[in-house]
């Protein structure tokens, strides 16, 4: 229990690992916008998966890591495309029985569909979970959205509660081992009985688990204050982020993909929808 | 005359329990600390002892009484909340449960997070990580996560974080009780260092025997008083009294009072086994 | 009077995972009945996973645990049968407490063993005062008392079961000196007094020499020890060489020897020690008056 990985990072040495937190953002939300919005006619998507592959190249991240980060939506990529293929009209009409009729636009619209599903998942992991430890993402976030400093939101405080929070998963974790274990001993029944019993089973899990939460809580604030901890204030950071040329470079090409995207579409060549 | 370091005089504090009644604590308790001591403070649980050291970190106020540090009086409600956290940054405190004095998931954030908060440049913050870590002896896990640590090396990352706020005193809030024999070691060798090789003050708060006798100087605190004040030979000579405080002692100066007790003449006192053996050596002739 | 033996034991954690980690290694020991054993080892030298299969909270994947001569994983549907016959005291067991009171705290075990409420009540106070808990404490909530005092509520709860075996993982890990001596009392008398068979794991080398009948050395998920408390402490060499502290008298014992006194190394009390320095002391101060 004490292993579990926490947001899946992937520790490697890729280009994708070596940019900015930032820039990784940005690029993970222009990303999320071409593959949304951009992809119209049979170029676009077929560029799309391209970028994709290329991506989980880059990033160095092993197919199988890729495709079991897929598993969980993958009940609901089947589900959107038989529901365009099964509920999308056209002209071209390939199959028909009953009162069910298939067309080529159908088909297409599914295959399309699954592309953008998996360009979106990749995109957003390889960019914000693969390549990026929880602490630079929530560093990151807390950058971007310092602006907002000005308008009195308590940015920094949101991102210090996400750092505790992500300290203090795997303790809480291997703590409800430890107290699941002692009340086993006690001959609690976590496993069998109707949902109602089940649940009512973990009282004695999650009674001592809150009332631990609490004393780490307390025990951290003082901890934090006799560390000198008063909010953002005078703070400084050791690592200080500095862009690099490739940042930018990275950015620029992410831009290009998404005009090239628009002009494809704009073109109009490939099967439309 | 300089001043000394730590000078307390006459606190008290109670806390209320659940009908409002005031539970005393410490109780007029006074003492004075130099700067560069090695003190242990023993005391069962529920002595006060703990309480004391939050009272030397300004995490709690005394009912009535003085702290002074270096001076200063630390008792002073109109202080700044700036003189607040330069004080707390001279008298830093290692407390008992490491997992809840981490904060960062990479090791080296953790220590930098004391300088950070002090608004150190980002270069000098650097330098200090580096040699906090290389002082507690854990340069080599500055990139690895804290929860995968063992407990010991867990409670050297968090000394190192109070190292690297540059103090000149450090409480250790029984910081080795809930480690095992080798965390113990570990801990207790770089608290050693910190005093004799890097001078800080060291105020070590235990109910281990062994590590009191570590100490130059012993308080014992019971009910919220100081009961025996001295170095560890000479507290520990008290076997009767300690006992009645609910503590103990070592086993060689309990073997050595009981040889007494049967009519044996040991001059001198002792607290380590090496003391002990050459007691008995010198009184069989062997030395 | 009940007898846990293990024939042959392996144990993986985190099986199949880059992190697998081999806990036990063909381990076969065991527990004899009536009597006090201890575990000692480092971390990671096994005993916690050791005892964790004492009880089925583990399952071994290779080898067998034998209770009282039955494999305890014959029927796994009954497990928590050989949960209430071998009651396992975990570390710092007060994080396990969650009731309103004292008293429905200790009574979770019973409960669950489907007793009557008679019984739980009897069995609640029985075990209260094999700890030394007032009675008047029952109805009080368990997150109102002192550290020391939690402690004695969560071994309560375990006792309350009446397992026939009892093991306590560093029952008195954080407690002061009066503490821990009060709770290794209490459960010396409790051994006495019922005639369970005991395990103790502990880090605490004079602990150990204080209270335990056997002791059992692990380390590296092997069985490294095994003997009477004379056998394994008599053999400081081999202990040392396991890392392992040894008993402040024993390293005095050694002191001494080198200086050229005849002593020898497998003394490891005060009651010891005394036995062989007094008359040597007496001698010598006899010596002196002629």
């Amino acid at each position: 229990m004490k292993n579990i990985a926490l947001g899946q990072y992937y520790p490697a040495k890729s280009p994708i690992h070596r940019l900015d937190p930032r820039i990784k953002v940005i690029l993970a939300i222009l990303y999320i916008v071409c593959a949304t919005f951009l992809g119209k006619n049979m170029i676009s998507f077929g560029l799309l998966l391209l970028s994709a592959f290329l991506l989980i190249l880059l990033g160095r991240i092993p197919m199988k890591t890729v495709l079991r980060g897929i598993m969980p939506v993958l009940f609901v990529m089947a589900f959107a495309a038989l529901f365009q293929i099964f509920g999308k009209s056209g002209e071209i009409l390939l199959f028909e029985w009953k009162f069910i009729h298939i067309y080529l636009e159908g088909i297409l619209a599914a295959v399309f569909m699954v592309v953008r599903i998996f360009a979106l998942i990749v995109g957003t992991t390889i960019f914000l979970t693969y390549t990026t430890t929880p602490i630079e993402l929530t560093d990151a976030i807390e950058d971007l959205l310092s602006p907002l400093k000005k308008l009195k939101v308590p940015v920094h405080d949101f991102a210090m509660m996400m750092t505790l929070a992500l300290r203090f998963i795997p303790t809480l974790v291997e703590e409800t081992d430890k107290i699941m274990t002692a009340q086993k001993a006690r001959g609690a029944d976590f496993t069998t009985g109707s949902i109602i019993e089940r649940a009512k089973a973990l009282i004695p899990v999650l009674i001592p688990l809150i009332v631990s939460a609490i004393r780490h809580a307390v025990e951290l604030a003082v901890a934090m204050e006799c560390r000198c901890y008063h909010g953002d204030g005078v703070r400084t950071r050791m690592t200080v982020r500095h862009l690099r040329v490739t940042d930018f470079v990275v950015l620029l090409l992410m831009i290009g993909f998404g005009a090239s995207l628009v002009w494809f579409n704009i073109l109009g060549i490939g099967f439309s929808l | 005359m300089d001043l000394p370091f730590i000078k307390v005089e006459n606190i008290s504090y109670s806390y209320r329990d659940e009908d409002g009644a005031a539970i005393p604590v410490i109780r007029d308790l006074s003492l004075e600390i130099e700067k560069g001591e090695f003190v242990a403070v023993l005391g069962h649980n529920g002595s006060g002892k703990s309480t004391f050291a939050k009272l030397l970190n300004m995490i709690l106020t005394p009912k009535s009484g003085k702290i002074y540090i270096d001076g200063k009086d630390i008792t002073d409600e109109n202080m700044s909340e700036e003189e607040v956290f330069s004080l707390r940054r001279r008298v830093g405190m290692v407390f008992q449960n490491p997992d809840n004095q981490l904060v960062a998931t990479v090791v080296e954030d953790d220590v930098a997070f004391g300088p950070e908060n002090l608004g150190v440049p980002s270069a000098e913050i650097r330098k200090r990580v580096d040699d906090a870590l290389a002082t507690v002896g854990m340069s080599k896990y500055a990139k690895h996560e804290p929860h995968r640590l063992s407990g010991g090396q867990k409670q050297r990352v968090a000394i190192a974080g109070i190292i690297a706020m540059l103090p000149e005193c450090i409480i250790f809030d029984e910081s080795t009780a809930m480690l095992d024999p080798i965390g113990r070691k570990e801990v207790l060798a770089t608290v050693k260092k910190l005093n004799s090789e890097m001078g800080i003050t060291v105020i070590m708060i235990t109910h281990y025997m062994d590590e009191a006798a570590m100490a130059k100087r012993v308080i014992v605190l019971n009910d919220g008083r100081i009961a025996l004040d001295g170095a560890p030979a000479e507290v520990f000579e008290r076997e009767e009294e300690l006992r009645s405080y609910g503590l103990d002692v070592p086993q060689c100066t309990s073997l050595i009072h009981e040889l007494r007790r049967c009519g044996v003449r040991l001059d001198g006192s002792c607290s380590t086994p090496e003391e002990c053996a050459s007691l008995i050596a010198r009184a069989l002739g062997k030395e | 009077m009940s007898e846990i033996t293990i024939e042959k034991v392996s144990f993986y954690h985190g099986k199949g995972t880059p992190y697998e980690l081999k806990a036990l290694d063909d381990v076969s020991l065991r527990i004899h009945s009536g009597i006090i054993t201890g575990i000692i080892g480092h971390t990671g030298s096994g005993k916690s996973t050791l005892v964790e299969l004492f009880n089925g909270i583990l399952k071994p994947e290779e080898g067998r645990v034998i209770l009282d001569g039955e494999d305890i994983w014959a029927k796994p549907k009954e497990i928590r049968k050989v949960r209430f016959k071998v009651g396992l005291v975990m570390q710092y067991p007060e994080s396990q407490l969650f009731e309103e009171t004292i008293r429905q705290d200790i009574s979770f075990g019973p409960k669950n063993m489907g007793l009557s409420q008679e019984e739980i009540e009897e069995r609640v106070l029985e075990a209260a005062s094999f700890v030394g808990l007032d009675e008047a404490l029952l109805s009080k909530s368990p997150f109102d008392l002192s550290g020391g005092q939690k402690r004695r509520v969560a071994i309560a709860g375990v006792i309350a079961m009446r397992p026939d075996v009892l093991i306590l993982d560093e029952p008195a890990a954080g407690l002061d000196p009066s503490g821990r001596e009060a709770i290794f009392s209490n459960i010396v008398d409790y051994k006495n007094k019922t005639g369970s068979t005991v395990v103790i794991v502990s880090h605490s080398m004079e602990d150990m020499a204080k209270y335990c009948d056997r002791i059992v050395v692990m380390s590296g998920g092997r069985v490294f020890m095994d003997g009477s408390r004379d056998e394994v402490f008599e053999d400081t060499e081999r202990l040392r060489s396991a890392g392992l502290d040894i008993p402040q008298i024993t390293s005095l014992m050694l002191l001494l020897r080198e200086k050229g006194i005849d002593v020898d190394g497998g003394i490891y009390t005060i009651e010891g020690a005394m036995s062989r320095l007094l008359p040597l002391l007496e001698n010598r101060s006899k010596g002196d008056i002629q």
